[in-house]
């Protein structure tokens, strides 16, 4: 009992990893129509800021603001200088545009900091608690309390306020919304932006326990567009159910299912995604899009 | 006092050049059409004024000149387009519809009394306020357009074929309200529409074009009582 | 001289063109030395390759990241068959078969998701393929990887290896363009162009646009396993690590590059996939990752069509613009009034120049 509390609680900190992946895709999409593939190169490359800041003997929660601030920088740039031209047009070439910016991403960091792991500090203390009779790592529930609360703040951001509404506008229906007066690129870029600091987020977070390296995130990226396309892709509610199950299965089969084992448990999701899908095509949770010749 | 003027507007889509040389003026609280067949350029008109096409030619609104502006940035100036297929944004809801409409107003309570006002304008809209948009009828999706168009209290209201795949009752409910607007805010209106009947009952002075350009251009009485026009467009 | 003289003469020329062709690549590996012939070797091998995943993405427009797992399944089987004494042609045949046929169950369900489903789902074919090959070491050896040597020249033939590999890569790969030519230029090749366009608008044509997917999908694992099998007579060795996830990555690049859509484009995609990180890492290892992306870019935002359609966007540069059609003017007329609108907008932000491609009418 105890370990299978252990693996849930575990679980469902890898999970909010990837929620936050997702829903940084998600985000993305509704905002431009595309899928970024780069959300978790970026994501890498904004830890890597933050250790820069670290190595300068920077606290720990001072480099992760910082970098979390510059990503949202960054993400805005990356839609005003390299995606705005391809928004709204073919998808499938806008996402080799996001493959080639994680190419880019992904050796950027790779020329400044090479290939080897380096030691990430943690932002929480690596001490353990009593839960149910269960030795949990605090790790594990704070990251995944963590990334939950900026959740939720991001949905009141986007259902109460102005910004939001802005948001969801321009998302919805770009041209009409400039009509009343919405400055649509700039609001672009923020949605780019906010994007860039979930994965930010996600990547500082969950560096410690992986060591940072160029492609640190490139399997948490794969579980993501696997909780997106389980949760649907106009369902950001579906996407962190779903990415919290996946987390939770991934490491209970990894576990209990020996056949599969910690190397083949990246299977699990995908086997999920084509049982589901033959089903029900939209996903646990989306709508079904009509599109219009 | 003139509030917008074109003069020898031209626009293109790539290499097709859709007008070629269309002039017009509306005057202060004043009202305008356009009439003429599919593909006459009546649409462009009104997106060469928004912005949302290349144009050539002057167009002054308010004394300046705001040919090369973002549709945003005309929008700013005070021009309200409702646009063809009302442009409803969907997967928001009637009121927020309504709220993105004054985006640019920070004037909260007074915002609040223009919701209250456009629900009384448009009373189908009044039970389905929390609604998403998309669940709407095509009819209470124009309602819906025109009122987002009025909360950014503009001094030119855009109307591009507001009775477009509506039932004739329901278009002409639509015209009834929109015809009450006008007379309560004084807003300027530049009407197009295929339907002359229901132009006719907005308008004090409509252009007819054919092909981009203008061949006609009068009063409501004048192009009513001509004969072309009634052949044309008002059934005989 | 009428069209149908011209033609023919065309026709004749092309004939001409391809027989030289044809006798200087049988002369080549002759005269050529090994490093040279085992270099054009691997360009071959990964131009099958890039050939199949042009037929799924650059026709039919469905965004595959997972064409070097049928890659690495074609080597694998190759190299249980060599060393378990299999015949070559059987060989041959069932490292093409075995990825078809996994490739056929992959497209039937991916192809039922929207098309960036497909790009979300084949990822996961290298990311569980290296685990998998791992795991699976009765078949695969494991981390170790497995050899099989079986393209050694002959004694009746008097050749050199490399030479003997170079002809047996050459028919293949000869064998595999010609088959994907007359695959494009004919009704499938229409049904790749019209789902690639606008699904619901094929399917009201009765194109099915499942069925064609499956279809170009499938297509596209038989070449990645005949690429497979290529990679195993070249190399002679095959490891998880041929079916990674960043070779996936570079294999898209390197048919972007090369030229979407472009069955001449494949060549020099395999010649970008082989050549390009030869010389970055011979510069410096850690920069190829980066250059990589920055050429890939490039290559989107400059040269859209890639390196392939370099000599047609040069001719259209030098070409002079054509005049604007007037649809109330004849074209004779148009030069002059339309400066008006030619006039570039100084103001005009970005999203206008997007708006204006819009073909929707008045």
């Amino acid at each position: 009992m105890e370990t299978f509390i252990q693996l849930v609680v575990d679980g469902l900190a890898t999970g909010s990893i990837y929620a936050a992946l997702a829903l940084a895709i998600v985000l993305v999409n509704q905002a431009t129509g595309l899928i970024n593939f780069a959300q978790g190169g970026m994501a890498v490359l904004s830890a890597y800021i933050a250790y820069v800041f670290v190595q300068l003997g920077l606290p720990i929660i001072v480099a992760i603001l910082i970098a979390v601030v510059l990503s949202f920088v960054f993400g805005a740039l990356v839609e005003r200088f390299l995606v705005r031209r391809f928004e709204r047009g073919d998808p499938d070439t806008a996402v080799v545009v996001t493959i080639g910016l994680l190419t880019l991403v992904t050796g950027i960091s790779a020329v400044l900091w090479g290939y080897n792991n380096l030691a990430f500090p943690s932002l929480f203390p690596l001490t353990s608690v009593e839960i149910l009779g269960a030795v949990v790592s605090v790790r594990s529930l704070a990251t995944a309390v963590t990334i939950v609360v900026i959740m939720v703040v991001l949905q009141l951001l986007f259902l109460r306020t102005k910004l939001g509404l802005a948001l969801r506008a321009v998302a919805d229906n770009p041209s009409s919304a400039a009509f009343s007066g919405l400055p649509v690129g700039r609001l672009l870029m923020v949605g780019w932006g906010l994007a860039a600091t979930l994965g930010a987020i996600a990547g500082v977070l969950v560096a410690p326990q992986l060591t940072l390296t160029p492609g640190m995130l490139d399997t948490a990226l794969v579980y993501a567009l696997a909780a997106v396309i389980l949760g649907g892709l106009n369902s950001p509610i579906g996407c962190v159910v779903a990415a919290s199950a996946i987390g939770v299965l991934e490491n209970l089969v990894a576990v209990y299912v020996p056949l599969i084992g910690h190397d083949l448990k990246i299977a699990v999701p995908f086997v999920l995604i084509f049982v589901i899908l033959i089903l029900r095509p939209q996903g646990l949770f989306g709508r079904k899009v009509v599109v219009r010749v | 006092m003139t509030l917008l003027e074109l003069k020898a507007v031209t626009a293109s889509y790539g290499p097709v050049q859709v007008l070629d040389g269309v002039s017009l003026s509306v005057p202060e609280g004043g009202s305008v059409g356009i009439l003429g067949a599919n593909g006459a350029g009546k649409t462009t008109t009104l997106r060469a004024i928004s912005g949302t096409v290349r144009t050539g030619g002057t167009i002054r609104f308010d004394g300046r000149d705001i040919r090369g502006l973002r549709s945003d940035q005309v929008a700013a100036l005070g021009i309200a387009h409702v646009p063809e297929g009302r442009g409803t944004l969907g997967q928001l809801s009637v009121r927020e519809n309504l709220l993105v409409g004054a985006y640019l107003r920070r004037d909260r309570k007074a915002i609040e009394t223009d919701i209250e006002y456009c629900l009384d304008l448009f009373p189908q809209l009044q039970d389905r306020v929390g609604s998403r948009a998309a669940a709407l009828s095509g009819g209470e999706q124009q309602m819906l357009a025109v009122g987002r168009a009025f909360m950014a209290r503009p001094k030119l209201l855009l109307l591009d074929e507001a009775s477009l795949g509506l039932a004739p009752g329901t278009a002409k409910t639509v015209y009834q309200a929109i015809r009450r607007l006008r007379l309560e805010s004084g807003i300027a209106m530049l009407v197009v529409e295929q339907n002359a009947n229901l132009a006719f009952s907005l308008v004090d002075t409509a252009t007819v074009l054919e092909t981009g350009r203008n061949v006609l251009t009068g009063t409501s009485a004048q192009l009513k009582g001509m004969d072309e026009i009634r052949r044309a467009y008002l059934g005989g | 001289m009428s069209t149908a003289a011209a033609t023919v003469r065309r026709r004749r020329v092309r004939l001409v063109l391809v027989a030289v062709v044809a006798v200087l690549l049988v002369a080549a590996p002759l005269i050529l030395p090994a490093f040279a012939n085992q270099t054009l070797v691997r360009i071959g091998v990964y131009a099958v390759a890039v050939l199949g995943l042009n037929i799924i993405m650059g026709y039919t427009g469905q965004v595959n990241l997972g064409q070097i797992f049928f890659v690495g399944l074609g080597a694998y089987v190759t190299a249980y068959g060599v060393n378990h004494g299999w015949n070559i042609l059987l060989v041959f045949v069932a490292a093409c078969a075995i990825a078809g046929v996994v490739g056929l169950l992959v497209a039937l369900a991916a192809a039922r998701l929207g098309g960036l489903a497909i790009a979300m789902v084949t990822i996961a074919l290298p990311i569980v393929g290296v685990p998998l090959a791992k795991r699976l070491a009765d078949f695969t050896g494991g981390s170790q990887g497995v050899s099989a040597r079986f393209t050694d020249a002959p004694d009746w033939s008097g050749l050199a290896n490399d030479q003997w590999q170079f002809y047996i890569v050459l028919v293949v790969v000869a064998g595999a363009f010609l088959l994907a030519r007359s695959l494009v230029h004919g009704k499938y090749g229409r049904a790749f162009a019209a789902v690639r366009e606008n699904e619901a608008v094929a399917a009201s044509m009765g194109i099915s646009p499942y069925r064609t997917k499956v279809l170009a999908f499938t297509i596209a694992s038989v070449f990645g396993g005949a690429s497979g099998f290529l990679y195993l007579a070249a190399v002679q060795y095959t490891s998880p690590e041929t079916l990674s996830f960043g070779h996936s990555i570079s294999l898209l690049a390197a048919m972007v590059i090369g030229g979407a859509g472009s069955i001449a484009g494949s060549l020099l995609g395999g010649a970008y996939y082989v050549l390009v990180p030869q010389l970055t890492n011979a510069i410096d290892p850690n920069l190829t990752t980066v250059s990589q992306g920055a050429i890939l870019l490039a290559v989107l935002f400059l040269l859209p069509g890639g390196l392939v359609s370099l000599p047609r966007v040069v001719r259209r540069l030098t070409r002079r613009p054509p005049a604007r059609r007037s649809i109330s003017r004849p074209a004779a007329e148009t030069s002059q009034q339309t400066t008006p609108a030619h006039r570039p907008v100084p103001d005009a932000a970005p999203e206008e120049r997007e708006q204006t491609e819009r073909q929707d009418g008045p």
